[in-house]
């Protein structure tokens, strides 16, 4: 007899979210997580979409520990010395407030805490060590010599599986499979943010840059803002980091927070906290083989999440995957069979979810993202655009044909290169 | 078999807190709850005196709901019992009723032969409760201990007393409060930790108690903090070091082996 029906490995957003969904069917659940309280060290952007949360959690949007609600949206193209912006602000995010801000070492809590009271054992400040494995199945985990068995694992360990890999259930991370992303919270007043952004006390601002300025990195850049303080950040594909030899990602963040449009709006602002994280973005090629003979693997660690240098989700698609695991299990557990075959539901029920259907969708999507150009010519061009059409110099006016052509002209891109470019775009976005 | 008690406090991790250069107040909104650190090193001892000469350790603090986390991770390093003394009269207790309230809990829990403190807390940092506690119960103590030996009912322990080691051989019951880095405390287990959570904790407040209203909480404190003020740094602007005394440095660096 195992000690439990379930062992869940890693209280982020997918394993809370595996437990809630098990420990309330009645199956007994342990949820271990290395830091106390548990999940107090992740990190994320910060903006949450609680659509799969509210089918465990119907009352989160009043109780969990919530930022601000999304009420104005923003994507915009950074350059040297300019922005180019677009401001969608609507009555309909308002209306359905799904989409806040949260601060990852509040919200982490108090998911685990609705684990706990699911029913499930929590234990946190507890790092497991191993997956035991027996007769090819994984029977378990180790910590400090002691064995704790079940009759399955849900693998919830984020972005860098160190159990999973060790037990040869999935390749090690490999550079084009993830970003880097760095962070800051900002302490800045209530009053400060609300003036400041147009807000209410309780409505806020989400913008994602595409960083034209720092060349060929392919940088991101998000900004979005909390009750009392501002998460911004910086994220770039690793390999590029490596690529251009930049080790200190420190700089690159600077580089977004001297931004001429940045930087009056963190101005009085004082930094109260720093971190580095990695995103997945290996899309389909990086998801692993996703269940085996006693154990499934969910969130992060699965390789799940949706970026496309405007959007920029990892939250939504771990809560998923963890409650679908978890009615895997409790399906396995009605039958008795924890075995491969009857946790291929997961995947199944995976197929039939926005989780894979977004993966094959956007398969291509790495090379848009991937295409330095996004970066490094299409800011610039646009900028060049809008000056020749917005700023009277005492020049003859030209069509934006003309515009276009001597734009492409002077940053020597070929109009067939941009037109293929746009195109490709065009197919995979 | 020794009856062991070890007294811990939450404190806001040191990391996390900082001054708010306005109010030039404590800033702790940031901070996570860890267990103050020298306590950690009194659940060690206590877990080693109970491994060589046998005995059951409780674990007691007096604190919010949420301290329960404090005792099951002192749990999960070997301690058998945890109990939570919480009750909103507890509330704003300064150091005299805090030490009489924990010495009430003591009695009410059947007394101990020995009691563990940490020498201090990192937040308040009086180091008057080990003593309190002691003296409320009459029992005998040494302060800044490292080291615990037991011996036919009696302590002998290891005291530091600035600069030089004090051996003193004292009585039981008592109350033995312990240096910051005594030990090395071990690490909680997953294992142990599981065992503690089937346990629980007990919950113990003033209708068990039934203390005196005005020698509890904020009502039996005797202390009024007027004004709090912070010291600017005292080396604010270090003299840059000279090439002589890097040389020095690089030198002593290089004889011990750490650079080559
Ligand atoms: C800079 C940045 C910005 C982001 N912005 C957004 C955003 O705005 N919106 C969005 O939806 N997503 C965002 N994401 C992505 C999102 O953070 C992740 O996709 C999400 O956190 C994944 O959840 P998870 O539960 O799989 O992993 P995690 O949240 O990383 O949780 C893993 C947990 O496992 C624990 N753990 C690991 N190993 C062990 C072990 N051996 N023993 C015990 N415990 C262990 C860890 O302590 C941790 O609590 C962002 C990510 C980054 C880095
Ligand atoms: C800004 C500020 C100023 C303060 N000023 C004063 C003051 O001037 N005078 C005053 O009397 N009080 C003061 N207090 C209150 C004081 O912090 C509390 O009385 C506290 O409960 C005990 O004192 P301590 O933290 O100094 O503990 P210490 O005496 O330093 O603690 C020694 C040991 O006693 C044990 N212990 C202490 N508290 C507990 C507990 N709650 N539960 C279990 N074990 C415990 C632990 O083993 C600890 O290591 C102040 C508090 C604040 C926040």
């Amino acid at each position: 007899m195992s000690d439990y029906d379930a062992i869940v490995v890693g209280a982020g957003n997918a394993g809370s979210a595996a437990a809630i969904t098990m420990a309330s069917k009645g199956l007994s659940v342990l949820l271990v997580d290395r830091s106390d309280p548990p999940g107090t060290k992740n990190l994320s952007g910060g903006v949450l979409w609680g659509n799969d949360l509210a089918k465990i959690l119907p009352k989160w949007q009043s109780e969990a520990p919530l930022e601000r609600f999304i009420q104005d949206k923003k994507i915009g193209f950074l350059t040297e010395k300019s922005s180019i912006i677009i401001d969608f602000k609507t009555k309909i995010f308002e209306e359905n407030k799904v989409g806040h801000t949260v601060l990852r070492s509040k919200f982490d809590p108090w998911l685990a805490k609705k684990a706990r009271e699911a029913g499930a054992t929590v234990i946190p400040g507890i790092t497991v060590e191993s997956l035991v494995k027996k007769d090819g199945k994984i029977i378990g985990v180790e910590e400090s010599g002691d064995v704790v068995t079940s009759n399955v694992v849900v693998l919830a360990e984020g972005i860098n599986p160190r159990l999973a890999i060790e037990a040869g259930l999935r390749p090690p991370l490999q550079d084009w499979e993830v970003s880097v992303g760095v962070k800051e919270i900002i302490k800045l007043s209530p009053q400060k943010i609300e003036d400041r952004f147009n807000l209410s006390s309780t409505s806020g601002l989400a913008s994602e840059y595409i960083m034209g300025n720092l060349g060929e990195l392919n940088a991101g850049a998000f900004f979005y803002t909390n009750k009392d303080s501002i998460s911004l950040g910086i994220v770039a594909p690793m390999e590029r980091l490596r690529e251009n030899g930049v080790t200190h990602t420190y700089d690159i963040i600077e580089q977004f927070k001297e931004h001429p449009s940045i930087a009056p709006l963190i101005d009085g602002g004082t930094v109260a906290e720093y971190g580095a994280h990695m995103i997945p973005e290996g899309g389909l090629e990086m998801v692993p083989q996703l269940f085996g003979d006693g154990y499934m693997i969910v969130g992060d660690s699965a390789g799940f999440g949706f970026s496309n240098g405007l959007v920029l989700q990892g939250m939504n698609y771990a809560f998923l995957s963890g409650i679908l695991a978890g009615e895997a299990a409790v399906e396995a557990k009605s039958r008795n069979d924890f075995s491969s075959s009857s946790l291929s539901t997961y995947k199944r029920k995976l197929d039939n979810s926005y989780v894979l259907k977004d993966l094959r969708t956007f398969k291509d999507i790495r090379k848009v993202t991937n295409n330095k150009s996004m970066y490094t010519t299409y800011p610039k061009m646009l900028e060049s655009i809008l000056l020749e059409m917005l700023w009277e110099r005492g020049q003859p006016k030209k069509k934006v044909r003309e515009i276009l052509g001597s734009c492409a002209a002077d940053l020597n891109v070929g109009k067939l290169k941009t037109a293929t470019d746009f195109y490709y775009m065009y197919r995979r976005m | 078999m020794l009856k062991i008690a070890v007294m811990i406090k939450q404190v806001p991790d040191s990391q996390d807190i900082s001054i708010d250069p306005v109010t030039k107040t404590l800033n702790r909104s940031m901070a996570r709850n860890v267990v103050n650190p020298p306590d950690v090193n009194a659940t060690e001892a206590a877990i080693q005196l109970k491994d060589r000469y046998g005995g059951e350790i409780t674990v007691i603090t007096m604190g919010p709901p949420m301290a329960d986390t404090a005792l099951l991770q002192l749990m999960g390093m070997g301690a058998d019992n945890g109990v939570l003394v919480t009750d909103r009269v507890f509330a704003g207790a300064d150091t005299w009723p805090t030490g009489f309230t924990l010495a009430s809990v003591a009695d009410f829990l059947g007394g101990f032969d020995v009691i563990f403190c940490g020498e201090e807390t990192t937040d308040s940092s009086t180091g008057h409760v080990g003593p309190g506690i002691a003296e409320f119960l009459d029992y005998e103590q040494a302060t800044y201990v490292h080291k615990v030996e037991y011996e036919n009912g009696f302590l002998i322990v290891v005291r530091d007393i600035e600069g030089a080691e004090e051996t003193i051989k004292i009585g039981t019951p008592a109350v033995l409060t312990i240096t910051l880095n005594a030990n090395e405390p071990r690490n909680p287990t997953l294992k142990r930790k599981i065992d503690a959570y089937k346990k629980g904790i007990r919950l113990v407040t003033n209708k068990e108690l039934q203390l005196d209203p005005a020698c509890i909480g904020l009502k039996g404190s005797p202390t009024i903090v007027k004004d709090m003020k912070t010291v600017p740094d005292p080396i604010k602007n270090p003299s840059k070091p000279t090439i002589e005394e890097l040389d020095k440095v690089v030198s002593v660096l290089i004889e011990k082996g750490v650079v080559k």
